[in-house]
C-alpha cells in the first residue's frame, strides 16, 4: 500500500496563480514533498513520454485543469487513456474546474482513471480525505 | 416584388379555370388543372402561396384534397369553392383549420380578388411572425451563451482570489493582515454567490430535466459538508431528519442548487444574538413525493417583505448580504421539477423553507 507521502503530485493548469496556490497549499497540508508542475497539458503528456519508468514504479496524482488552450483537460484525458494500460494504472486524475458544469462531470467520469471533478478553489481537505479512500483500497 | 406570386386552382370543370386564368392572369402567376394528383406535383415545383379547390370533384373532394397536402404545405392558404349543398362538409373543414376562407358557387370576380387579397395578407402575417420569431430564437440563445461564458470567464479570477485567501490563512499572519483578509473574502464570495446563481439560472433554463436515483442522506452529507469552511459556519449546528423509505427519481442537480441556496441563506441570515445558532434539513420522502424543509432560528423575515422574496431582484433582503436572485432561481428549479415552494418566518424567532417535488420513480 502506497502512503501519502509517497505520491508524486502532477499540477497542469495554464493559470500560473492557480498553480502557485495550490502547490503552497499541498506543501503547507503536508501531503506529499514531490510537486511537479506543468502550464500545458503538452508539456506534461512530453514528461510522461520521457519519464515512463518513474511514473511506472510511483503513485501519480494529476490535478488536471479543464479549460486550458490548446490541449484542453479532456483531450489530455482522451491522451492518457491511450497509454499502456499497466502506465494508466499508475495514473489517477482529479478534474479541476472553476465552475462545474454537469456535462463536464458525466464527461469526466466516463475515463477510468478520473477519480473526481473537483471545484476550484482546491479544497485540499478533500482532496487529503479523498487520496486516503483510494490509497486503502 | 419582381416575382408574381403563384396561385393555384383545382376545378374538374374547364370553363371555371379559363375564367379564372383570365382574372388573375396580369398579377399572378397562375397554375390550374383538373386532376389533384397534377395539382401535387405542381405544388412540388412552384412557391405557391394560395390554393383553390372546388368542393365537388369525381375523385376527391376538395376537402380531402386539403387534407391530403395539409402536412406538406401547411403555409399555403387554402380556400374552398363550393355550393350551398355541402355546408357541411364546408363548416367541418374550416373548424378543423384545413380551409382559410370558402368561396360560394358560381363565383362572381369581385368576391374572388377580396378573398385573394385577405389571403396574401394573412399569408405575409404568417411569414412575418414565422420570421419573427426566428429571429428571436436566435437572439436568445446569443445572449444565453454570452451570459453562459462571460460568467464562466467573471468565475476563474474569482476562484483564484478565493484560492490565494486560502493559503494565505494557513500562514501565520498578523491579526491585522487577517482582518483584511476577511473583509477580502466577505467581498469576493459575495461577488462569486452572484456568479454562481447566473450560471445556476442559465444551467436551470437551458438543460433538460434529468431523473436519476437519488439518495437523500449522502446528499445531504456532501451538501452539509460543503458548508463546513463558510465564513460564520462554525457557530452553526447543522441537523438532519432524513427518511428515505423508497427508490427516488428526480433531477439531483436542481434539488441540490435549491438546497445550496436555502442553507447558504440560513447561514448567512443567522441571529448572532443567539447562544447556538440552528440549521434543521429535513426530509421526508415517499413513493409520491419528496418534502423538504430547510428551518432555521436565524434572524427571520419580516411580514411586509416575506411575501415577496421568490421575486427577480426582490429588494426587501439586506442589500450587504443577498444578490436578490437566488431564491428566485430555487423557485424557477422546484417549477422545473413540477414542484412547489413556500416559506414561512417570524423576526427574531427564524425561517422555514418548505419544498415539494414528485417521485419519477
Amino acid at each position: 500500500m502506497t502512503s501519502l507521502s509517497e505520491i508524486q503530485f502532477h499540477l497542469v493548469d495554464d493559470n500560473d496563480i492557480d498553480i502557485a496556490v495550490n502547490t503552497k497549499l499541498l506543501q503547507l497540508a503536508q501531503i506529499s514533498p514531490s510537486i511537479f508542475s506543468y502550464s500545458s497539458a503538452g508539456s506534461f503528456l512530453e514528461k510522461i513520454a520521457e519519464n515512463t519508468d518513474a511514473f511506472l514504479t510511483s503513485t501519480n496524482v494529476v490535478l488536471l485543469d479543464i479549460m486550458m488552450p490548446n490541449i484542453n483537460g479532456f483531450e489530455c484525458l482522451e491522451r492518457l487513456s491511450q497509454l499502456p494500460e499497466d502506465l494508466q494504472s499508475h495514473i489517477l486524475v482529479f478534474m479541476l474546474s472553476s465552475s462545474i458544469d454537469r456535462n463536464d462531470i458525466r464527461r469526466a467520469e466516463s475515463f477510468p482513471m478520473v477519480q473526481k471533478v473537483l471545484e476550484k478553489p482546491l479544497d485540499i481537505y478533500s482532496l487529503k480525505k479523498s487520496l486516503e479512500g483510494i490509497l486503502e483500497e | 416584388m419582381n416575382e408574381k406570386i403563384g396561385i393555384l386552382y383545382l376545378d374538374d370543370e374547364e370553363q371555371n379555370l379559363l375564367s379564372f386564368q383570365a382574372l388573375f392572369r396580369r398579377d399572378f402567376q397562375v397554375f390550374t388543372t383538373t386532376s389533384a394528383q397534377e395539382a401535387i406535383t405542381i405544388l412540388n415545383n412552384n412557391p405557391i402561396r394560395i390554393i383553390f379547390s372546388d368542393q365537388k370533384m369525381p375523385e376527391v373532394s376538395g376537402v380531402e384534397f386539403f387534407e391530403t397536402i395539409l402536412h406538406d404545405f401547411p403555409s399555403a392558404v387554402r380556400i374552398l369553392i363550393t355550393g350551398y349543398a355541402d355546408m357541411e362538409a364546408v363548416i367541418d373543414a374550416i373548424n378543423k383549420g384545413q380551409v382559410y376562407r370558402y368561396v360560394t358557387k358560381p363565383w362572381e370576380p369581385n368576391d374572388l380578388k377580396i378573398c385573394v387579397e385577405n389571403a396574401l395578407e394573412k399569408f405575409r402575417k404568417d411569414e412575418e411572425i414565422i420570421t419573427k420569431n426566428k429571429e428571436l430564437e436566435i437572439a436568445n440563445s446569443e445572449l444565453e451563451k454570452f451570459v453562459y461564458s462571460a460568467s464562466h470567464d467573471l468565475r476563474a479570477p474569482l476562484v483564484s482570489i478565493k484560492g490565494i485567501i486560502n493559503v494565505a490563512r494557513m500562514e501565520q499572519l498578523d491579526p491585522k493582515a487577517t482582518q483584511y483578509l476577511d473583509m477580502i473574502e466577505r467581498s469576493t464570495n459575495k461577488l462569486n454567490d452572484f456568479v454562481s446563481n447566473i450560471i445556476n439560472y442559465y444551467q436551470n433554463n437551458q438543460s433538460d430535466e434529468l431523473q436519476e436515483e437519488i439518495n437523500f442522506t449522502t446528499l445531504a452529507e456532501e451538501i452539509f459538508s460543503r458548508y463546513e469552511h463558510y465564513e460564520g459556519a462554525e457557530r452553526i449546528a447543522f441537523r438532519k431528519d432524513i427518511t428515505q423509505t423508497s427508490p427516488f427519481k428526480s433531477d439531483e442537480h436542481r434539488i441540490r442548487m435549491v438546497l445550496n441556496n436555502l442553507i447558504s441563506n440560513a447561514i448567512k441570515f443567522s441571529d448572532l444574538k443567539k447562544s447556538q445558532c440552528l440549521i434543521d434539513l429535513q426530509i421526508i420522502q415517499n413513493k409520491e413525493k419528496a418534502l423538504i424543509k430547510v428551518a432555521d432560528n436565524g434572524v427571520g423575515i419580516s411580514p411586509d417583505v416575506l411575501p415577496g422574496i421568490f421575486e427577480m431582484f426582490h429588494s426587501g433582503a439586506n442589500k450587504n448580504i443577498g444578490s436578490g436572485i437566488g431564491l428566485y432561481i430555487a423557485r424557477q428549479a422546484v417549477r422545473k421539477l413540477n414542484g412547489n415552494i413556500s416559506a414561512s418566518s417570524e423576526q427574531g424567532k427564524g425561517t422555514r423553507f418548505t419544498f415539494e417535488i414528485p417521485n419519477k420513480a
